[in-house]
């Protein structure tokens, strides 16, 4: 699971957790897998929280000059 | 010494190489007055003050704010003395100037771009809600792209920032803006949004942000747009025809990435909530379980308090067919052949008596 989720997006991963919720919401839930999804979740919101204080934006300035038309 | 002669066409020829060798620029201030369209290719006006008018003469393409006679207007201009005798003005740039004229030609060209329809809400499309790429159009030196790259940073990470550093202000500034709107335009992987910033200034300095060509190449732009100029109080036609306005540069940056604080809050909240979704539905289990074993339980009892009643009234009846309860209600039990001289055994509830048959008849 964590080795899938590291190739995720945290767009992706945000969107994981909405799905694990809707689950525990839907007519899908089963106590026998609940726990697991429960664990899944944890180890998403440590993720998500862990990427956005990880990632920094990357700014660059083009090389173009917009003076003149060349 | 002898004046030289001239054809009139040389001394025209002569009298504009003069004119573009002492003067090949002039900046003029007046009143524009006589404003006339001709076939929608040229425009003409005269430039006047208290005491003397200059005819001016440009095409349309050269003007970028609609003009109204009566507006305070610099033109800059090169001056000519054309083949029919008359000195212009040839217009270069023309920009009003002083708050009435700036708000009038604000005006103009709002009502007309109104009517084009290029502010009309349907027009608007929606910024991506977590962008991966963005173009940025600002003057990298100033304090509201700086504002801007600061709370992006605070905001959000993992975004690609690719900047077009352009002036933001002065007449060279609406042309090198419109250049890097095309710049990202033709870009083979274009950005996600467009985002347009400057800090606030004087209505002189923000007016760049109403130049026609400009709005125009705003509302043309095939990536969304989002643009923060000036303070919340400001409107420019730039944000107007953008897809998203922002108040300020700031404003942009958090209209334009969310806050990851609160992404992760609501990521904590979220994970919670499954917490408490299967603390819950394990509390149902239970208390399902606990409600069949109970209903079970009562089912059982039921069905023994039943048969205990059933084996109550058998009781009963057996008792009442008991030989020792027929006897105590004074019957007596006979046994031994029914002939005469036999012994009979009688036996009542209390006594047996042994005694012999004399006499058998039939009833």
């Amino acid at each position: 699971m964590s080795g899938a989720n590291n190739d995720k997006s945290v767009q992706e991963k945000l969107t994981d957790l909405s799905e694990l919720v809707s689950w525990f919401q839907g007519s899908s839930f089963k106590l026998e897998t609940a726990l697991d999804k429960f664990k899944e979740a944890e180890a998403l919101a440590d993720t998500i929280e862990k990427d956005l204080t990880k990632l920094k934006n990357d700014i660059k300035v083009v090389k173009k000059k917009f003076d003149s038309e060349n | 010494m002898d004046a030289v002669l001239l054809s009139v066409s040389d001394f025209v020829d002569l009298t504009n190489q003069t004119l573009e060798y002492a003067y090949p620029v002039v900046q003029v201030e007046g009143e524009v007055a006589e404003f006339k369209v001709i076939q929608n290719k040229w425009i003409s006006f005269k430039l006047k003050d208290d005491r003397a008018l200059v005819s001016c003469f440009a095409s349309v393409y050269q003007l970028r704010t609609p003009l109204e006679n009566g507006m305070k207007v610099v033109v800059v201009a090169q001056p000519k003395l054309n083949d029919k005798g008359f000195f212009t003005l040839n217009i270069k740039a023309v920009k009003p100037v002083g708050e009435g004229s700036i708000k009038k030609g604000f005006e103009l060209l709002k009502a007309k771009l109104e009517k084009e329809g290029l502010f009309a809400p349907e027009r608007k499309r929606q910024l991506p809600r977590v962008p991966k790429r963005v173009g940025v159009i600002a003057s990298t030196e100033s304090a509201g792209y700086a504002d801007f790259i600061k709370i992006i940073n605070e905001r959000w990470g993992g975004l690609q920032v690719d900047v077009a550093h352009t002036q933001v202000q002065g007449t060279p500034a609406p042309d090198q803006m419109i250049r890097a709107i095309r710049y990202f335009n033709s870009l083979e992987e274009m950005p996600e949004v467009l985002i347009i910033i400057r800090g606030g200034g004087s209505a002189e300095d923000l007016s760049t942000f109403n130049d026609e060509p400009l709005v125009r190449a705003i509302a043309e732009s095939r990536i969304p747009t989002l643009v923060g100029v000036g303070h919340e109080v400001d409107h420019t036609l730039a944000d107007m025809v953008s897809d998203v306005r922002a108040a300020t540069p700031t404003n942009a940056a958090q209209i334009l990435v969310p806050d990851r604080n609160e992404i992760i809050r609501t990521a904590r909240a979220q994970a919670n909530t499954v917490g408490n979704l299967l603390t819950q539905a394990i509390d149902n289990y239970s208390r399902q379980t606990k409600e069949n074993l109970e209903a079970a339980f009562t089912r059982i009892q039921q069905k023994l308090d039943d048969t205990f009643e059933r084996l109550g009234v058998l009781r009963v009846a057996i008792a009442q067919l008991n030989p020792e309860n027929v006897l105590q209600r004074g019957y007596a039990l006979l046994r031994g052949e029914q002939a005469v001289g036999a012994t009979l055994e009688v036996e009542t509830f209390k006594t047996i008596i042994t005694t012999e048959v004399k006499d058998v008849r039939s009833k």
